[in-house]
């Protein structure tokens, strides 16, 4: 089951009354549960997304108190979820009945609300084979709070391996076949031209008869994937060429290098956007030497005459009793932070769809960081930029350690997104 | 005619009047162009400097600065039209005719680019810039082999063997030939003594099956050039007495003014290195310094040469360099006290504390109050190293610096003394000797702390041998001492230590067991560094899920000790939950 339908919750009273949780009374612990803060009072803020989801793992159930504290997380004070958080240094408050009665009557009387998570959902991130587990902000994250994951590639994607998974990861792939259009300016560069060898060998193992035309059906089965209700988490340049990707079905917008063809020189015109998540009217970058695909990046970070600084970016408000999903999805004890490049750092507000929910802005500026959209049954998530914590990473960088950065503020939005498809799901109001 | 002649004096006056204007203008004009280029905006800076190639179409300096800014456009080709309106005016310039080898190389036109190569090369026969830039240019293109034809139609027409030698040199560097580059960095550096920095880097990168080849062509050539190149190439590859050897070789060969040169040359590279034969060469080549100044100039090379000998471990020779200058009323203050200083090092070194102890006292007067403390603490410190801890005592005396305190507490510990050890320890304060010192002893204060008895002399004997350097027998001593302490009482810190130092002699089984004995639920104090240690010697031993389960317990047992942090720090490592640092 991937979205899964919202049960009804009560009213204020109900709620009250009858907390969501099984309580679980433990022999000489007055306190039945744990309540997880999300505020400046948390001493690992990652850790505690995996404290949850551990105990969404062995079947336990948990709520997640939006806009409460940081968005806190309620837990049974069973031995199990105790262990764990101490072993994980998460810091949890234990909480009777009478006080919790309170803590709901808190939610009722604000922009808050009680979300329950009910099943950890099954996670896959994508991946080549040989990727450096350190280069990809979500692995890191994943590993770091310690929620299991699967690393899946091509083969698995084109043959309907999506199917299992409930939540599927992008990182930094180009979807357009082009090796994320490294190729000239890192000509022998050891690691591309493994990335070159090992991308035309799968090409050619599944049939296709270029590197383009083999990830361009691996985007359309991504789609499909959400179309079908999964939910999809893209980061960095895989945000911009799926939906290049997509639009392109029909054209050409690879490099020669890439498909022994030059790219159509009237592609921007034929793309056919309507097939994309995000984005629309876009205009593509024409020079294959230039790490760039098109407008849809505001900082174009690649392009030595384009390229735009830095700033921060805000966090929206959403209320939590109509809009939960976003308001999940912007969880956070910090309302700005400070923005990070990525090949793909943000998205140009004038090439978004009109459908598309920002979550995150730079004020004042021509992009936004953070989008939200639905595709069928189906939702995506598009995150703009590599590293939170590393703002001009660089290839060949030192691995971001993240015990150094417990309460990344970055890196809760991506594990927002991880335990988002837990949620029990209520109708989406906006 | 006459009538024109006032209208043609007007015209020329007005030109003159116009042309500091006109400078002034262009000079505002580069000024801005500059100002756009530095800040980053290309695209303006190229619009600003085609404005100045309007005006002054042969204005090298905007024609550089467009090229530079049409580079990180990806428009390099651009250039085109400009470069031509500027051969057009002036077909004599080397920069211009640069430029536009360059570009003929961007847009790959080779055709072009020998075009303008023979052009330059016929305006300045003599000249090896033409086929230099000719070169570069095909290289700069990935033209490899069109850059070697440039080069050997310029030494072909040239008609000298050392013609573009540097640029040979570094095309068989980058196709691996290092024999060939060897033979071709010989003469460039001949030619241009300058280039020799370069040939050095560049060949020292040469493997180490090439290498032979290539010290053997150095010295089959005689003269101090090859001898130099071969010296500094073997220091570079590890060989410094080797290096000191070809040099030597070449000495009586070198032009005069240049012997001395040569050798400091020598003892800067060999400075890079700490290894004995390092020093050692080091040493001989400031002896044969100093050996060609007049003595009244030797004296601090002879010193410095003293002191390179005694840290290799070569105290006749240092006290050879060293032989009158401390006591020579002639030498200059500084040189003679560290002289004397260094003497006083050496005797110290080979372990003749009592001579030391006499020339101590006999250079008294050239020495300053602080290097009279330093050498005095050396002494103490190589007497308690002795195992002589009444002669250290005798010469510290009544010491009251923090230093002094320092080491009278290592002498009270090494006697047994614990008690007044923690008093020395404690007037010593956190400030006596480097941060090394400071930190053993922290350690040692928290060694003792636990421990109810005033005096240990097994324990002092114990602490005395790892002084000494026999940490075998150190451990062994300690583990003895702390069975018969209760694990609360030192017991546990005692078997802690000795677990490190047993660790850190590689004995992981030993460490291991002595960590367990450690982890004591009965000393809650050292239970979690000793369950912590034992943790992180699982996990570079690769036993990963015993280390998770060693630090789950460490934290869940000691949830309030300050180690829990870096228990978690280390579970992270364990669980591959962080890249290993």
């Amino acid at each position: 089951m991937k979205r899964r339908e919202f049960l009804g919750r009560a009213g204020a009273g109900l709620l009250t009354l009858a907390p969501g949780l099984p309580r679980l009374p433990l022999p000489g612990r007055s306190a039945p549960w744990l309540l997880v803060p999300m505020d400046d009072a948390q001493s690992d803020h990652l850790k505690a997304y995996g404290l949850a989801y551990r105990l969404l793992e062995r079947g336990g159930r948990a709520e997640w108190f939006l806009n409460y504290r940081g968005g806190a997380f309620l837990l049974p004070a069973d031995g199990a979820t105790s262990r764990d958080a101490a072993l994980a240094g998460v810091t949890s408050e234990p909480l009777d009945d009478g006080r919790l009665v309170e803590v709901r009557g808190e939610i009722q009387n604000g922009n808050m609300d009680a979300v329950p998570l009910e099943k950890a959902p099954k996670v896959a991130v994508y991946a080549p084979p040989n990727a450096a587990p350190w280069d990809d902000a979500v692995t890191m994250a994943l590993n770091y709070a310690g929620i299991k994951f699967e690393k899946i590639w091509d083969p698995q994607v084109v043959g309907q391996g999506l199917r299992s998974y409930d939540w599927l990861h992008l990182h930094h792939e180009d979807f357009t076949g082009q090796y994320s259009k490294f190729f000239l300016n890192y000509a022998g560069a050891p690691w591309l031209s493994e990335m070159v060898q090992q991308n035309r060998a799968m090409a050619r193992s599944l049939g296709y008869p270029s590197v383009p035309a083999e990830k361009q059906a691996v985007a359309l089965a991504i789609a499909q994937y959400v179309e079908r209700g999964g939910f999809l988490f893209a980061m960095c340049t895989a945000t911009e060429t799926l939906d290049l990707a997509l639009a392109a079905e029909d054209t050409d917008i690879a490099a020669a290098y890439a498909d022994g063809s030059p790219m159509d020189p009237d592609a921007t015109r034929k793309l056919r956007w309507d097939r994309a998540l995000a984005f629309e009217g876009a205009r593509l970058e024409l020079s294959p030497t230039m790490p760039v695909y098109s407008d849809i990046d505001g900082h174009q970070v690649n392009s030595p005459d384009r390229r735009q600084p830095l700033g921060s970016f805000s966090l929206f408000n959403f209320s939590a009793k109509i809009d939960p999903v976003a308001t999940m999805l912007v969880q956070n004890h910090r309302q700005i932070i400070p923005d990070f490049y990525g090949l793909t750092t943000s998205f140009t507000r004038s090439r978004l769809k009109p459908s598309v929910t920002i979550l995150a802005e730079e004020s004042g500026a021509p992009w936004v960081k953070y989008i939200h959209g639905e595709r069928g049954q189906g939702t995506w998530t598009f995150f703009g930029g590599h590293d939170p914590e590393d703002p001009q990473h660089q290839i060949g960088d030192a691995p971001t350690d993240l015990s150094l950065h417990p309460h990344s503020p970055g890196y809760r939005l991506i594990l927002n997104n991880v335990l988002f498809p837990a949620a029990k799901k209520k109708e989406l109001k906006t | 005619m006459a009538p024109l002649r006032p209208v043609a004096l007007l015209l020329f006056s007005l030109s003159l009047a116009a042309l500091p204007e006109r400078a002034g203008a262009q000079q505002a004009g580069m000024q801005r162009a500059f100002e756009l280029e530095r800040r980053g905006n290309y695209a303006a800076a190229v619009e600003a400097y085609r404005g100045l190639l309007a005006r002054s179409p042969g204005d090298v300096t905007a024609l550089l600065g467009l090229e530079r800014v049409l580079l990180p456009l990806n428009r390099s080709g651009e250039i085109v039209p400009d470069l031509r309106a500027a051969l057009a005016v002036d077909s004599s310039s080397a920069a211009i005719y640069g430029v536009a080898l360059r570009t003929w190389g961007v847009v790959d036109q080779p055709d072009s680019m020998r075009a303008v190569a023979e052009r330059w090369a016929r305006m300045a026969p003599r000249d090896e810039a033409p086929y230099r830039e000719w070169g570069a240019a095909a290289l700069a293109a990935r033209h490899r082999d069109a850059a070697l034809q440039a080069y050997r139609l310029g030494r072909e027409r040239l008609a000298r063997d050392d013609v573009l030698a540097a640029e040979f040199a570094q095309l068989a560097v980058s196709d691996g030939d290092y024999p060939t580059a060897a033979r071709e960095w010989l003469l460039a550096v001949r030619q241009l003594p300058g280039y020799r920095v370069t040939a050095v880097a560049t060949l020292g990168h040469a493997p180490i099956s090439k290498r032979g080849e290539i010290l053997q062509i150095l010295s089959g050539n005689l003269d101090f050039t090859a001898r130099r190149l071969e010296s500094e190439l073997r220091v570079k590859w590890g060989d410094p007495m080797g290096g000191l050897a070809a040099l030597e070789a070449g000495l009586p060969l070198a032009p005069q003014g240049q012997v001395i040169d040569a050798l400091r040359g020598l003892v800067d590279q060999l400075r890079m290195q700490r290894t004995r034969d390092a020093l050692l060469a080091q040493g001989r080549a400031l002896e044969a310094i100093a050996g060609r100044l007049p003595r009244s100039q030797a004296s601090r090379t002879r010193l410095e040469a003293a002191q390179a000998y005694s840290a290799a471990g070569e105290p006749e020779a240092a006290r050879r360099m060293l032989s009158g200058l401390a006591e020579d009323r002639s030498t200059r203050g500084n040189v003679a006290s560290g002289a004397a200083s260094a003497l006083l090092t050496v005797l110290i070194g080979e372990g003749k504390l009592d001579e030391a102890t006499r020339r101590l006292a006999q250079l008294r007067p050239q020495l300053s109050g602080e290097e009279h403390a330093q050498l005095t603490h050396a002494l103490v410190t190589a007497y308690i190293r002795k195992g002589e801890l009444d002669r250290a005592d005798s010469v510290l005396g009544r010491d009251s610096t923090i230093d002094g305190f320092a080491l009278a507490g290592r002498i009270k510990l090494y006697r047994g003394d614990l008690k007044a050890a923690v008093e020395s320890f404690r007037q010593a304060g956190p400030y006596a000797g480097d941060r090394t010192e400071a930190t053993r002893r922290t350690l040692l204060l928290a060694l003792l702390q636990p421990i109810e008895a005033d005096t240990l002399e097994r324990l002092g004997q114990a602490l005395l041998r790892l002084e000494q350097g026999d940490t075998t027998r150190a451990v062994a001593e300690l583990e003895s001492v702390a069975g018969e302490l209760a694990p609360a009482k030192g017991g546990a810190e005692l078997r802690l230590l000795a677990g490190r130092l047993a660790a850190a002699q590689g004995d992981a089984a030993l460490a291991e067991r002595l960590y367990r004995d450690a982890a004591s639920r009965e000393a809650p104090a050292t239970a979690p560094a000793a369950e912590l240690a034992l943790a992180e010697l699982m996990v570079r031993a690769r036993r990963a899920s015993e280390a998770v389960a060693q630090l789950e317990h460490l934290i869940l047992t000691y949830p309030e000790s300050a180690l829990v942090p870096q228990a978690r720090r280390t579970l992270d490592v364990a669980r591959g939950a962080v890249p290993q640092t």
